[in-house]
Order: C-alpha cells, then structure tokens, then sequence
C-alpha cells in the first residue's frame, strides 16, 4: 500500500528536485542510510470487518427487535455500536456522511467512490426496505447515544412536531446541493466562497464526542443535543438527520416491521405513553417514523416475557385456544 | 394465498419492489466506479508550509507530520531548518536559535567523529513525532535553494482518523492535499490520485 | 385467561419492576458518561484545535531572509555588460544549463540541453556537439581539449567536439558524482561528490592521487553534495568545502596548505547559509571568486582573502542552487545561471 502513496511523493519530489539529486556521501563510521517510516493506513481486513459489523448489527438487530423483542437486546447492541462505530471508528465513515459520497459520486464521474463506503449506503437502505428502521434503534451510534441519554422524554406539541418533521427533507436538500455542486458564490478576490463541502461531517453533533477532541462550535453543539436528547426523545434523528429521510422513506414499505402487540391489540394505549418518539399511532408503529428502540414491548401487557423469553399472554392464549383452559 | 391482499399491501410490495430495484441498480452503477479505499496525503510540490496543517485537523494534535527523507537529507552542521540562521551566533558562532517552536527536530552526530570540534561533523535530523505539530517552519526553511528539500510535511496513517472530509483539505490554501487511492477490496482498483471536488 | 385482562399477567416473574429500574439508571449514567467525554474533549491538553487558522502566507518563494546590513563599500565594482547568452539569442538553453568554462582565448564553453556549445565573440554559437545525457560539467584544457563529467564517468572530446577517449570514475562500487572537472597538463582532475574528494586521474583513467582526504573527516564536507573547485597557475587546487563553509587549498599531491572562509548572515563576506560557496574560479592574478546560493552572489577576494567586490543577488535568480563561475584572461567574470539559463559578463567599472 505504501509503495502508491510513496510512488506519489516520490513523482511529486523528485519533479522538483531533479537537477537536486544526487547520491548520499559516505561519512565513514558506520553510518547506515535509515529510511524514514511509514506507518500504514487501515488495511483492507480491518475495512472488511467493518462492513461485516454493520451486516451483523444489522441482522442481531432485527432478530433482537422482531423476533426476541426485547429492549434488553436492542439497548446491549447499541452499547456495542457506540462502542465500535462510534468510539473505535471515531465516526467515520457513517452513512449518513456517505450521502454526500454517493451525490459526489453520481455527480462527477471522475470521484471514485470506495466500496466500504458504498456499502455503508445501501446496506441500512436495502434492511429499512424489509424490516424498517432497525438500522436507527440497534447501530446507528449517533441514535444511541441519544437513546441512552433520554431521562424523561416529554412530548413536543404537535404543531411544531408537524413543521420540524420537514427539517430533514430540507437538510437532505442542502447537503446533496453542498456535495455535489457547492454553492457559487464569489466572494471578494474574485474566488468562489463555497465550494463543494460535506456539511454533514463539519456540522455532526456527536463525531466530537467520538474523537474526544473537536472545535468549540462542533463540541457545543453535541453537548445541545444531548441536554436536547435528555428530554426531548431522539433530537438529531428525528428532527435533522437526512439518512433518516431516506430511511423513513424506506421503511414505510417495510416488508416486516414492529408490531406491537404479540397476538391482539387492546387499545390500551399504554404504547403510545411509553413511545418517547410519538411513533404509535392508531396502536401501531408508524412505520415511518418508528425508529425500533424496543420499549414499546415492554409496556404492553400482552407482552410481558418470562425468562424464557416467550410472553406469558401469547403462550396462555395458545394454551386457551387448544382447550386445555389452565388459567 | 391470503385474501386479505388490500391496495396497501400491494402498494406497498410494488414500492418495495422497486426501491430494492432502484437502489440495487444504483448500487451497481456506482460499484463498477467504485475503486479503492482513499486516505488522503500532501503532495510535497503544492505544499507552501503555511502553518495550516496545525491548525485544521480535527484532532488537537495534527496528524501531519514532518518527516525527513534522509536520503535527501545534507546531514548539515548548520542546519537551517534545525537552527534559525539568522539568529544571534554563540560564542563558537553557531546561531543559537532553534527553528521549531515545539523543539521537535533533533539531532545527533553520526559517521566518522571529530571529538574536538563539533563543526566538523555531520548530523542525523530526525522529528520528534510526539512533540511535532505540523506548522511546517522546518519544512519551510529546508526548502531549496536554502536546504535540500528533504523535510516535507506528510500525514501520519498511526494518528490520521480517516475523516470522509479531510479538514485541511477544505482549508488548503494551495490545494496540497490530495485524495490517494489504495488498493483494497474492490475488483476494480484504480491506483493513482485526484483532488477531491 | 380473561381477554379484557389489561394488568401484568400473574405468572410474571416481576421483570416488569425491575425493567422500570433499569429504565433509570441507564439513561442518568450516559448523561454521566457523555458529559465526562465533551469534558475530556474540552479540556484535553492541546485542547480544541486552535480556533482560527492563522493567515497563512502562501506564497511560494523561499524562505530567504535578506542580508542584514547594506554591502559596505568595497575597493572593486562589477556592473554586467553583457548577456552573451540567453533566452532568444542565439544557441539558447531551453532546458538546462549545467556547466560553463572558459577556453584559452576566452571562447565560453557551456554544457546544457545535452550539447557543449561554444561561444565566440559576443554570442555567436561557433560549435556544438552532443554529450552523454546528464552531463554534469565541463573543463577545456588550454590546448582546447574538453572534458565531460557524467555520473560515474569522464568522456574526452577534442576541439571540434570529436570524441577521443573516456573512463569510469570512481571505484566500481562507488562510482564518482562527478560535479566538477578540470583538465590540468596531463591529468584530468574530477571531483567525486559520493567519495567527498578530488580524483586525479591520467589521460587513460588510471587513478593517481586523491586529494582532499587528509583531514579529519576524511573528505570535504558537502552537504549540498555538489563539489567545486579551480586549479590556479602554480598548480593548488581550490576547492569549495561548503559544510565548512570554506575554501580550502591543496596542492596535487594532497597537502592542504590554506584555506579562508566562515559561516555568517550578516557580513558580506561571510559565507550564508548551511552550505557555501558553491562555485568557485580563480584569477590569473591569484585573486578567487566564490558563488553563493540562497543568497545568490558572486563575490571576489584579494590575494590575502580580502573581499575586494561583491555581484549582489538582484543580478540572478534567488532559486539558483549553483552560480558556474569563470574568470577570462582580461580579468572579467563570467557567470552562468542555470535557472534563467542565461550566461553574463561582469566587468570592473
């Protein structure tokens, strides 16, 4: 790998120095010419395995939400997310930021677009097409952080829930436009004052926190969000994040997504209290905007588990149905 | 066969259909581009040394560092990019200020030794890599005709966090930052380098 | 069981309560944990990375601090007269210029483009011939002989560029950087960048002498790793030891017997810089000019290494790593400056 990038600073510095080069003298002793080290960028194993991890997550996610459905699963499983995409990974590269790859991409032919990348894309994408968010409630560490962080979620009156619901859309808008085309504005001195930039990774509230360095503005607006996030369920996801657009996107068509209750709905309405998200509608998730955290389970009285993992209600229920009548 | 097939299921199942089918197609649109891994690196040519590599890493402590390529290196006494030439001399008359603000570069004798007179020998330079902050004054003062050129600045892959957006990239006032492609895992590798946007 | 049964089912082994517990201290310690993060981030040594970015100055010329005081003033003044060759004239360089001589009657030899070009009168191009490629220097005997250095070798050639004879130099593992050449009565003089020594060498490159060595570091030192030097009337040779920061003299079979030269910015006649002179020639009348690079001047000093005059900076280009220098037999200094790729004549005025 080193011989490219070498092959690069070598053409580079001997184009400069051609009429400079000359052999090393010899200083007699025992001197030995060292050459300078070069440590290596992550290898292709290690990029590998990220892909593998999202995949993974991925998959125990949706086993952990709509098979086990347990909190218990989903809240250890994004412990784990922040643990390796957040502060292993420090963040990067996330899919949320690979919009902007994936605009540059289809915009300039000549940006080469890596395959960790692409991956990072389309996969959440493609799992939000057959089991809903479940990229947002099990990997996502920006999410889970925000998650772990809900002390006392408060419900957002509906009316600005309603306008804010579009910020989304709106910052999707700006980013691909950013991306892909920059915005022409010439300012003073005649040079462009914006060229293409990826606002997503200078404006991310929680890529501070995971490098555990960051400027003032970048540091104080993660620490917003998580004040935010402490009382207002999910601020980033809901409100801002644009690969959340194009999962709610995705997910509306869901081909299995959370539901509820495990055999019927009793139209208690204990879900739709304990969803800090306001994704209950009707009794049942709102496919769109039901980022499967999981608790809504663990509030319905249909669904309270055993150790076994199987609820009591569904098992008595069956027991009922087969005539056996044990109560 | 259910016959509870309604207009949402079947509104549904076709959107599904053909999203898998949109993103599947752009997928493999973009797969047959996509092409290595990129890391980003500074091309020694454009690089003026202009303190900004300190400055817009993310991390606090740059990961561009300085690195001498030894092979270039003259092994000088009177290093300029070690000591500030224009300094005040001692009493040996050897300018007594140092070039490097965080004392980075240091030096030690090598080859065949003069114990009597330290001006007659020949010195190894090398970086302190942790103390080095990427400003770029040694590589500044090594530049030719005044030294060798064989101090450049170069980012470090052991501290580099592989940002999406490299932020000095977006800063860089000679565009020296550039994206390098490694091999990697895609069939279709495309070595060489291109500045991004 | 009763369907419309809307409390916890009664088998339940009290996960309930305890999931109720739960839900309190996880989200009161990630509230701690990442308070503790933005904190670590906040305070960390180094910090934030410095807010604003300085004005970095992007200009791309070199970092050549100017001499410090005003040349005082000196016995000899040169002024340019003029410029025998350069861009648009006749036998101009378009791509390198790497070496100049002077025959015996004050023709100019000069080696770029990979040709020697010989130079009569005021500019007119009366010979050329192609040399090996990265040809590195010349010399021209005074019966009109030239001699070629490239690396590792040494190529003769006779008046009309015909060529006439060559050798390896250097050892077969360490063959010569030859940057300088000089062709001496029968001898032919090379400098050997790699080895830090002149080589003195008969017509048929049989090594006889090595001249230089017989110091403490066994060898010039060169950190630039380029070698110059001049042989005078008498026979020394003068050599630039740029580490040194001098001009050391030797006679042929290695003895040194003077040298002159220290390292300072501020007096002109000091030597700038880690390594310099760079170029030197010598003066009939036993005077010796030295070339300097990072601040490109060309200077003279008397018999007794006085500086007698000096050709300021504003006369060539700053991004000169080399000034070839010669001397005529009129006592005129003819400069070659490889980065303009122009070659000028300096007269006393």
């Amino acid at each position: 790998m080193w011989p490219l990038i070498l092959l690069v600073l070598a053409f580079a510095s001997s184009a400069l120095l051609a009429q400079y080069q000359r052999k090393p003298p010899d200083f007699g002793g025992t001197y030995t010419f060292p050459t300078p080290t070069h440590p290596e960028p992550r290898a292709s194993v290690e990029r590998a395995l990220d892909m593998v991890m999202l995949g993974a997550g991925l998959g125990l996610g949706a086993y952990l939400i709509l098979k086990r459905r347990t909190r218990a699963g989903v809240v250890l499983l994004s412990i784990a997310a922040i643990a390796y995409f957040g502060f292993y990974r420090k963040g990067c590269t996330c899919p949320i930021g690979a919009i902007q790859n994936v605009t540059l991409a289809l915009v300039d032919p000549r940006y080469l677009i890596s395959f960790g990348v692409l991956v990072f894309f389309f996969l959440p994408l493609v799992a939000a097409l057959l089991v809903g968010r479940v990229f947002c409630g099990a990997v996502c560490p920006h999410g889970a952080v925000q998650d772990l962080v809900l002390l006392r979620p408060k419900k957002v009156p509906e009316r600005v829930d309603r306008v804010l619901r579009w910020l989304p859309y709106v910052y999707l808008a700006v980013v691909v436009l950013f991306a892909g085309w920059g915005l022409p504005i010439v300012a003073e001195g005649g040079k462009a004052l914006v060229g293409r930039r990826f606002l997503i990774c200078e404006w991310d509230p929680f890529i501070g926190l995971f490098r555990i360095t960051g400027s003032f503005h970048m540091l104080a607006i993660g620490a917003g969000f998580i004040v935010a996030g402490m009382f207002y369920g999910r601020p980033y996801c809901r409100w801002l994040c644009p690969y959340g657009a194009l999962l709610s996107l995705c997910s509306r068509v869901a081909w299995k997504n959370v539901s509820i209750t495990p055999d019927k709905e009793l139209s208690c309405g204990l879900c739709a209290e304990s969803c800090p998200y306001d994704a209950i509608h009707d009794f049942q998730a709102d496919r769109a905007s039901c980022v499967a955290c999981a608790r809504c389970y663990d509030s319905c009285p249909r669904h309270v588990k055993l150790r076994r993992g199987q609820p009591v209600a569904l098992k008595l229920y069956r027991r009922s149905q087969a005539g056996t009548g044990v109560s | 066969m259910s016959e509870t097939t309604t207009r949402r299921q079947f509104i549904d199942r076709t959107c599904r259909v053909i999203g898998l089918t949109a993103l599947g197609g752009a997928a493999g649109l973009l797969a047959r581009r996509a092409s290595a891994h990129a890391v980003f690196q500074v091309d020694p040519v454009k690089c003026t040394a202009c303190d900004l590599c300190r400055t817009s890493c993310v991390l606090s402590l740059s990961a561009v560092k300085a690195v001498n390529e030894f092979s270039k290196c003259g092994y000088c006494r009177l290093c300029p990019a070690y000591m500030d030439v224009t300094s005040q001399p001692d009493e040996k008359g050897i300018p007594s200020g140092k070039v490097c603000p965080q004392d980075a570069l240091k030096r030690r004798v090598v080859g065949r030794e003069d114990p009597d007179d330290p001006n007659n020998n020949y010195y190894e330079y090398t970086v302190d890599e942790a103390r080095c902050t990427g400003c770029g004054k040694c590589v500044k003062a090594c530049k030719p005709p005044a030294g060798n050129g064989s101090l450049r600045l170069e980012i470090r892959y052991d501290r580099c966090v592989g940002c999406n957006e490299c932020g000095i990239l977006v800063t860089c006032p000679s565009t020296a930052i550039v994206r390098v492609l490694t091999p990697g895992l895609s069939p279709t590798a495309a070595p060489g380098g291109e500045p991004h946007a | 069981m009763d369907e419309n049964e809307t409390g916890p089912a009664p088998d339940a082994t009290g996960d309930a309560p305890r999931e109720r517990v739960s839900a309190r201290w996880l989200p009161i310690a990630s509230v701690v944990g990442a308070v503790g993060v933005v904190a670590a981030a906040v305070l960390r040594p180094g910090g934030a990375p410095p807010a604003a970015p300085s004005a970095g100055s992007p200009g791309a010329a070199p970092h050549v601090p100017p001499p410090a005081q005003p040349a005082p003033a000196l016995p000899q003044r040169y002024a340019r007269t003029t410029v025998v060759v350069g861009p648009g004239k006749p036998g101009e360089f378009r791509r390198s210029l790497s070496g100049l001589a002077l025959g015996p009657h004050d023709a100019i030899y000069a080696l770029g483009d990979d040709e020697v070009r010989v130079f009569e009168g005021a500019g007119r191009l009366a010979r050329t011939w192609k040399v090996p490629e990265k040809a590195t220097c010349l010399a021209v005997a005074s019966d009109l002989r030239v001699g070629v250095g490239s690396s590792g070798r040494v190529d003769l050639y006779s008046d009309t560029g015909v060529h006439s004879g060559g050798f390896a130099a250097g050892t077969r593992d360490k063959p010569a950087d030859v940057t300088a050449i000089r062709l001496v009565r029968d001898e032919v003089l090379v400098a050997d960048a790699a080895a830090r020594v002149i080589r003195r060498y008969d017509l048929r490159g049989t090594e006889r002498g090595v001249i230089g060595d017989k110091n403490k570091t066994g060898g010039f030192m060169l950190p630039n790793r380029s070698l110059d030097f001049d042989v005078d009337r008498s026979g020394v040779v003068h050599a630039t030891d740029t580490g040194r920061h001098q001009v050391t003299s030797w006679t042929l079979d290695g003895t040194m017997v003077a040298s002159f030269g220290k390292f300072g910015m501020t007096k002109p006649e000091d030597f700038v810089g880690c390594c310099n002179p760079v170029n030197v020639a010598v003066v009939p009348d036993g005077s010796i000019v030295t070339a300097e690079k990072m601040v490109a001047r060309v200077k003279v000093y008397g018999k007794d290494r006085t500086l007698l005059a000096l050709i300021g900076p504003e006369n060539f280009d700053p991004m000169c790593w080399h000034i070839y220098v010669a001397v005529d037999s009129t006592g005129r200094i003819v400069t070659a400056d490889p980065e303009r790729r122009t070659i000028a004549v300096f007269e006393r005025s």
